[in-house]
């Protein structure tokens, strides 16, 4: 028995002495990568090391590159998100180290994975990604994004819905449908982003109209009309962009159904379609419900699921809503029951703070493009404890290192 | 000024500190700025204090962030422009604020004294504390003398790095003051007679 005991004791201790030794070499590496990396990281893009992968296409990533960072090509960049699609600040951060880099992350992966197996001949299935505030809900939608307009998704993407419902550019009653508003400018902008993120595709698919559009006395767009016209009529004449954003969704939604294109849907702050509070008015001054908003009709209609071949990724979110509604980034707290009826049955995805393993990739990579430094021993403790491996939070701390 | 007889010893910052030969040395309290962190610095907690508006101390700390992620932008731009000399560009905002503090240091000082019914600007040497007080002062006022559409932390930024490198209007106000403490040498004397 007692030496049993002993046995035990000593596995122990050469245990023990194996961590310590493995996180001695960890630090080590740490050390030599911080003092080495910088010199040839910034000459070659294509650098593949412990923190980067050299896979630049999302739809081959795995369970492997967990945690590392891809680059996305410039060009690929500014086609999906030069109407907005990233953070302001990330936008910056991609400035500074002239790369666009993102992580791969379970939820994306999670995300990935779902689309990759679904099968588009069944009604859409409807992704909400959820989570608490700074947690990378928007880039992991811009991760799915990049994958969509690699396998020849047409996106139907908005950026950042409440910015329609918080700080419209205009308001104005519209002209077809009685007691409703317009948003003008905001859906003129929203086409824009439309044509510039699949206009390629466009070309390629040579997509029609099924009918005659009318819009006024002497306007109208003819049945068989390609879609780039009807985008370019509502961009041209500010006044229908409304109307024409929703024939386009009504078209979009048919053709997809017909089997001749797939269409990736991606609305981030979705919430915000349901929830009562915006701050337009009428002309007597009463507060207009999204309901009430031309705009809001066509994606809540795009979001149903009487189509097939398409996805749809939403995310909810908190900061969707307006003070006092803040209490929980749950969906069915968020959405609300009309919302939440609305969608159901969806997969709700959920985006968690850093893991460790993805924290200290992160830590890597601003050490790599020289953002922090002061290195003194354990900052990445400290800065672990501070930001509870919050994304937003951890780059807010290192901001001023 | 103090609250503390002489003999007290200043508070250590360090985590495990071996006080067993002095430990019948009584140690003041420590502040509630002061911590071990990675956001601490000794000057950078003296530059937040002049910044500190109206007790705003959060919003002060905030400006400071903001001007050292400012410098580090500029600064990672350079770097990745400069090409071969690499060695010679600084990233740590910190540093840089050590820099350009120590470049703005006055040595010499003007004061007037009465001698004889007439003033005279006489040439006084300054103490090590008021010459860092007067850089940190110049950094500042030159900072906010602004356009109303220009955010403090900005053209800080840019005070920062002109002085770090020895350029800049602090630098030249520096220059200038000692110019004219050069020139009134002739009244040194006045300063013990």
């Amino acid at each position: 028995m007692f030496r049993k005991q002993f046995g035990n004791l000593s596995r122990v201790s050469t245990h023990l002495s194996r961590n310590v030794l493995a996180a001695r070499v960890a630090s080590r590496e740490a050390e030599m990568s911080t003092n080495a990396a910088p010199a040839e990281a910034a000459t070659a893009p294509p650098v593949v090391n412990e923190f980067r992968t050299g896979v630049g296409n999302p739809g081959e990533h795995s369970e492997v590159q967990i945690g590392k960072f891809y680059t996305i090509p410039m060009q690929e960049k500014k086609q999906i998100f030069s109407g907005g699609g990233l953070p302001k600040q990330y936008e910056q951060q991609i400035k500074t180290f002239t790369e666009a880099c993102l992580m791969v992350r379970s939820p994306a992966l999670e995300l990935l994975n779902y689309i990759k197996r679904a099968d588009l001949s069944k009604p859409v299935v409807r992704y909400v990604l959820y989570g608490d505030n700074g947690v990378g809900k928007t880039l992991s939608m811009a991760h799915v994004l990049h994958y969509g307009m690699l396998n020849d998704f047409l996106l139907v993407h908005v950026p950042w819905a409440p910015n329609w419902m918080k700080r419209p550019k205009e308001s104005a009653n519209s002209a077809s449908q009685e007691g409703f508003i317009d948003l003008p400018f905001d859906a003129a902008a929203w086409l824009v982003h439309f044509k510039t993120q699949n206009s390629k595709l466009l070309e390629r698919l040579q997509l029609k109209t099924s009918k005659e559009y009318v819009w006024s006395k002497r306007e109208s767009t003819p049945a068989g009309s390609s879609l780039i016209e009807l985008v370019e009529h509502g961009i041209a004449r500010i006044k229908y962009a409304s109307e024409t954003t929703a024939a386009l969704i009504s078209e979009l939604k048919q053709l997809a159904t017909a089997g001749q294109c797939k269409i990736m849907v991606a609305i981030d702050g979705y919430n915000a379609f349901f929830h009562p509070i915006t701050r337009i008015f009428s002309d007597n001054k009463q507060r207009v419900s999204p309901d009430r908003i031309t705009l809001t009709q066509p994606f809540l209609d795009i979001t149903n699921y009487d189509w097939t071949n398409g996805v749809c990724i939403l995310s909810v979110d908190k900061i969707a809503m307006t003070e006092g509604y803040m209490e929980s980034y749950l969906p069915r707290y968020l959405l609300g029951k009309e919302g939440f009826e609305h969608l159901d049955p969806f997969v709700p995805v959920h985006v968690g703070n850093y893991t460790e393993k993805e924290f200290t990739s992160y830590i890597k990579y601003y050490l790599d493009r020289h953002w922090i430094s002061k290195t003194q021993p354990g900052f990445e403790e400290q800065l672990k404890f501070m930001s509870n491996m919050n994304p937003y939070t951890l780059m807010q701390l290192v901001r001023g290192l | 000024m103090s609250m503390y007889p002489s003999h007290f010893a200043e508070p250590s910052l360090k985590k495990e500190t071996n006080r067993s030969s002095a430990s019948h040395i009584p140690v003041k309290a420590a502040t509630n700025d002061l911590s071990d962190s990675i956001f601490y610095g000794e000057l950078k907690n003296k530059l937040i204090k002049y910044i500190t508006k109206k007790g705003n101390k959060s919003l002060a700390r905030e400006l400071l962030t903001e001007t050292f992620e400012t410098i580090k932008r500029t600064q990672i731009e350079r770097l990745i422009l400069a090409g071969t000399e690499k060695e010679n560009i600084i990233i740590d905002s910190e540093q840089l604020l050590k820099n350009a503090i120590e470049n703005a240091r006055p040595l010499l000082q003007l004061s007037a004294i009465k001698r004889g019914g007439v003033k005279y600007q006489v040439p006084v040497p300054v103490t090590e504390k008021k010459s860092y007080f007067l850089a940190m002062k110049w950094l500042l006022d030159a900072a906010r003398e602004k356009d109303r559409k220009v955010h403090l932390p900005e053209k800080l930024a840019w005070e920062i790095l002109d002085a770090a490198c020895g350029q800049g209007r602090v630098i030249k106000k520096k220059n200038d003051l000692h110019r004219q403490c050069e020139s009134n040498r002739a009244y040194a004397h006045y300063r013990w007679s």
